[in-house]
C-alpha cells in the first residue's frame, strides 16, 4: 500500500486540466493530515462510489434528480473506513444509480477510460475503475448488481472484487436492485483489493441482508497457492464466438495454474444462456419499487405540476435519465397483472436454476471457477448507447454471480487490442479467500512474464 | 409478447413517468427489443430441489435470519430535525402539494422545493 501526499491538489489538477478522465463527481475539502494517523488505512487515499451516503459529500448517484443532495446519515461501509483513517478523497462517477456498463448514463457526463480516452471505463463503477487506474487513489469503493465493480476492473486494468451477497453491509447504500446489490472493492493489487474489503465486510444491524459471519484474513490470502485447488472452466462462457486474442490470454493463465499444482476441470452450467435475461427482468423489477421514492415529495428536485400526479410525472421525467426510465418501464410492465408470471415469475425460476448450476459443481469437488470477466476489451464511447441490448450483453460473464449470490473477482490477465482485459475468479458462497488466492497467483505469475 | 403505442403510455402512467410522442415511439421499440430478448424465459421450468452443500452454514442468496432485537436507526438518533427544515409532532412538514385545498394548506411552511 502507498500513501501519498497531496493527492487532492493532484486530483483536482488534473481532473479538471484539457485530460481529465471526469472520474470524480465531488473532491473532498479534507487533506491527509486532517484523518487520523491511526488504523488498518491510516491515511490511505481512498474514493467512494458516489451513490454510497457520506455526511461530508452530497450523494448523487449520477442523477439529476438527487443533485447536491446531502443524507443525514452515513453508509456503514463508509464509517468503517472512517474508523480505521482512511482518507476518503472524493465520490466517482457512475452510470445513474448504477444503471449501465460504461458510465455513459451519467447526468454529470462520462467518464474516460485512462487507457485510452476514446473508450469508455466500464460501469457502472468506471469512476472508481477509473481513479485507481489513472493513480488518483489507492483503491476504491464500487457497487456491484451484474458486474459493477468487475467489468470496468477488467477495461481499466486494476482489481475488483463482488462479494458474497451479506457479506457486506448494504446500510447506506442507494438501493437499485436490493436482492443483487452489495459493495465491492477495486485496486491496483489483489491484496489492496482484499485488504478494503476486510475493512468493510461484517455483520451489521441495521442491514436485515447482512449476514453474522466472520470474516477470514483476507488480505493474507493473496499471498496464498493453488496447489491441489480444483479449477473448474465452464465451456458456457468460452463460446466460439469469443475473441481470439482474450482466449489466448486465459489459457496461458490456465496453464500457469496447471503448472502451479492446479487441477483443471472442464465444467458446464447449463442455465448460462438465461442468465441476461433473467437479469434484465429481475433487476429492472425491482428498481422500478426502490426508485419510486423519487418523486418530488422526499429528496432533492421537484418540478411543479397542476396537481400532485402531475408533479411527481414531471418530477421523474424531467430529474430521470434515459436508462433509468427505460428500466422503470421494463420493470414496471414486467411486475404489471397478466404479466407477472410470464416475466417476472419466470426470471425468478431461471434464477434458482442458475443458483443451482453453481451449487452442483461446487458439490461435486470444484473448488473455484474461471472465466473471462467480459466477452471483450472497452469499446468505444458511444459504441452502444443507442442499442441497450448489446450494451446488456458486455455483463454476460459476470451477471451469474449476482444472481447466485457467490462471490467473484477480476484480475489483469494482460492485453488486447493494446487494451486491458480481465479474468474473473468465482468462489462457492463465503469462499473470498479461495478466489483470492488465485488472483494473488495470476498476478504474481503476470508480474513475472512481464519482467 | 410485444408491446404497443398505448400499453408504453399505460405503463409509463402506472409508473408515474411523463413521457411524450417522441418518447412513446422510442420506447415501444426499445422495450420490444428487450423483450424480444426477455422471451427467453418462456418455459422455463422450477426447480424446487436445491442441491445440499458440504458447507451446513450457506446460506446461499437466502442470506442468514434477522435477529428478533431491533436497533433504533442512528439517523433518528441525531434528532428527526437533521432529516427536514421543520417536523411537528413528530412529523415531516413539506411544502404544500398541488391540488390540496387551501384550508389544509393552512399552517404549512412557505417552502419552495
Amino acid at each position: 500500500m502507498q500513501a501519498f501526499r497531496g493527492a487532492v491538489d493532484r486530483i483536482r489538477e488534473a481532473e479538471y486540466g484539457p485530460r481529465g478522465l471526469n472520474a470524480f463527481l465531488r473532491l473532498s475539502d479534507k487533506s491527509d493530515t486532517d484523518v487520523s494517523a491511526e488504523g488498518a488505512l491510516a491515511r490511505v487515499p481512498i474514493a467512494v462510489k458516489d451513490n454510497m451516503a457520506t455526511l461530508d459529500m452530497p450523494t448523487t448517484c449520477g442523477s439529476k434528480v438527487l443533485e447536491g443532495y446531502r443524507s443525514p446519515f452515513e453508509a456503514t461501509v463508509v464509517r468503517r473506513l472512517r474508523e480505521e483513517g482512511a482518507w476518503i478523497v472524493g465520490k466517482t462517477n457512475l452510470d445513474e444509480f448504477g444503471m449501465g456498463s460504461s458510465t455513459e448514463n451519467s447526468a454529470f457526463g462520462p467518464t474516460l477510460n485512462p487507457h485510452d480516452p476514446g473508450r469508455v471505463p466500464g460501469g457502472s463503477s468506471g469512476g472508481s475503475a477509473a481513479a485507481v487506474a489513472a493513480g488518483y487513489v489507492t483503491m476504491a469503493l464500487g457497487s456491484d448488481t451484474g458486474g459493477s465493480v468487475r467489468q470496468p476492473a477488467a477495461f481499466c486494468g486494476v482489481v475488483g472484487i463482488k462479494p458474497t451477497y451479506g457479506r457486506v453491509s448494504r446500510y447506506g447504500l442507494v438501493a437499485f436492485a436490493s436482492s443483487l446489490d452489495q459493495v465491492g472493492t477495486l485496486g491496483r493489487t489483489v491484496e489492496d483489493a482484499a485488504r478494503l474489503l476486510e475493512v468493510v465486510a461484517g455483520h451489521d444491524p441495521r442491514d436485515a441482508t447482512s449476514v453474522d459471519r466472520p470474516v477470514p484474513a483476507l488480505a493474507e490470502a493473496a499471498a496464498e497457492g493453488v496447489e491441489g485447488l480444483v479449477i473448474g472452466v465452464p465451456q458456457e462462457y468460452f463460446p466460439d464466438s469469443l475473441d481470439s486474442e482474450l482466449l489466448e490470454r486465459t489459457n496461458r493463465v490456465l496453464g500457469g495454474l496447471e503448472e502451479l499444482g492446479a487441477e483443471l476441470r472442464p465444467v458446464s452450467l447449463p442455465n448460462t444462456e438465461l442468465a441476461i435475461p433473467c437479469y434484465y427482468v429481475l433487476a429492472p423489477a425491482e428498481a422500478s419499487s426502490n426508485l419510486s421514492r423519487y418523486d418530488g415529495v422526499r429528496y432533492g428536485v421537484r418540478h411543479s405540476g397542476d396537481d400532485i400526479q402531475g408533479m411527481y410525472e414531471r418530477t421523474r421525467s424531467e430529474g430521470l435519465g434515459a436508462e433509468v426510465k427505460r428500466r422503470i418501464m421494463l420493470g414496471t410492465y414486467a411486475l404489471s397483472a397478466g404479466y407477472y408470471d410470464q416475466y417476472y415469475g419466470a426470471a425468478q425460476k431461471a434464477r434458482v436454476r442458475i443458483e443451482n448450476d453453481f451449487r452442483r459443481v461446487f458439490q461435486e469437488g470444484v473448488d473455484v471457477l474461471f472465466t473471462p470477466t467480459t466477452p471483450g476489451p472497452a469499446f468505444p464511447l458511444g459504441e452502444r448507447t443507442a442499442d441497450p441490448v448489446s450494451m446488456y450483453l458486455s455483463d454476460v460473464y459476470t451477471v451469474t454471480a449476482n444472481l447466485a449470490g457467490i462471490p467473484a473477482i477480476s484480475v489483469p490477465i494482460g492485453v488486447v487490442d493494446g487494451l486491458p482485459v480481465g479474468g474473473q475468479i468465482l468462489a462457492p458462497w463465503w469462499r473470498e479467500t479461495l478466489m483470492i488466492a488465485v488472483a494473488g497467483t495470476i498476478e504474481r505469475q503476470m508480474q513475472e512474464s512481464e519482467s | 409478447m410485444r408491446v404497443d403505442r398505448d400499453e408504453v403510455r399505460r405503463i409509463a402512467d402506472l409508473a408515474r413517468l411523463g413521457i411524450d410522442d417522441v418518447e412513446v415511439d422510442r420506447l415501444t421499440d426499445e422495450m420490444n427489443r428487450i423483450l424480444e430478448y426477455a422471451n427467453r424465459l418462456r418455459g422455463v421450468e422450477g426447480e424446487p430441489e436445491a442441491p445440499e452443500m458440504n458447507d451446513p452454514h450457506d446460506a446461499g442468496v437466502s442470506g442468514g435470519t434477522r435477529s428478533i432485537e431491533v436497533e433504533r436507526p442512528d439517523a433518528l438518533s441525531d434528532g428527526i430535525a437533521s432529516f427536514a427544515p421543520q417536523e411537528a409532532d413528530g412529523f415531516f412538514v413539506v411544502p404544500p402539494l398541488p391540488g390540496m385545498s387551501e384550508d389544509r394548506k393552512r399552517g404549512q411552511p412557505e417552502v419552495d422545493g
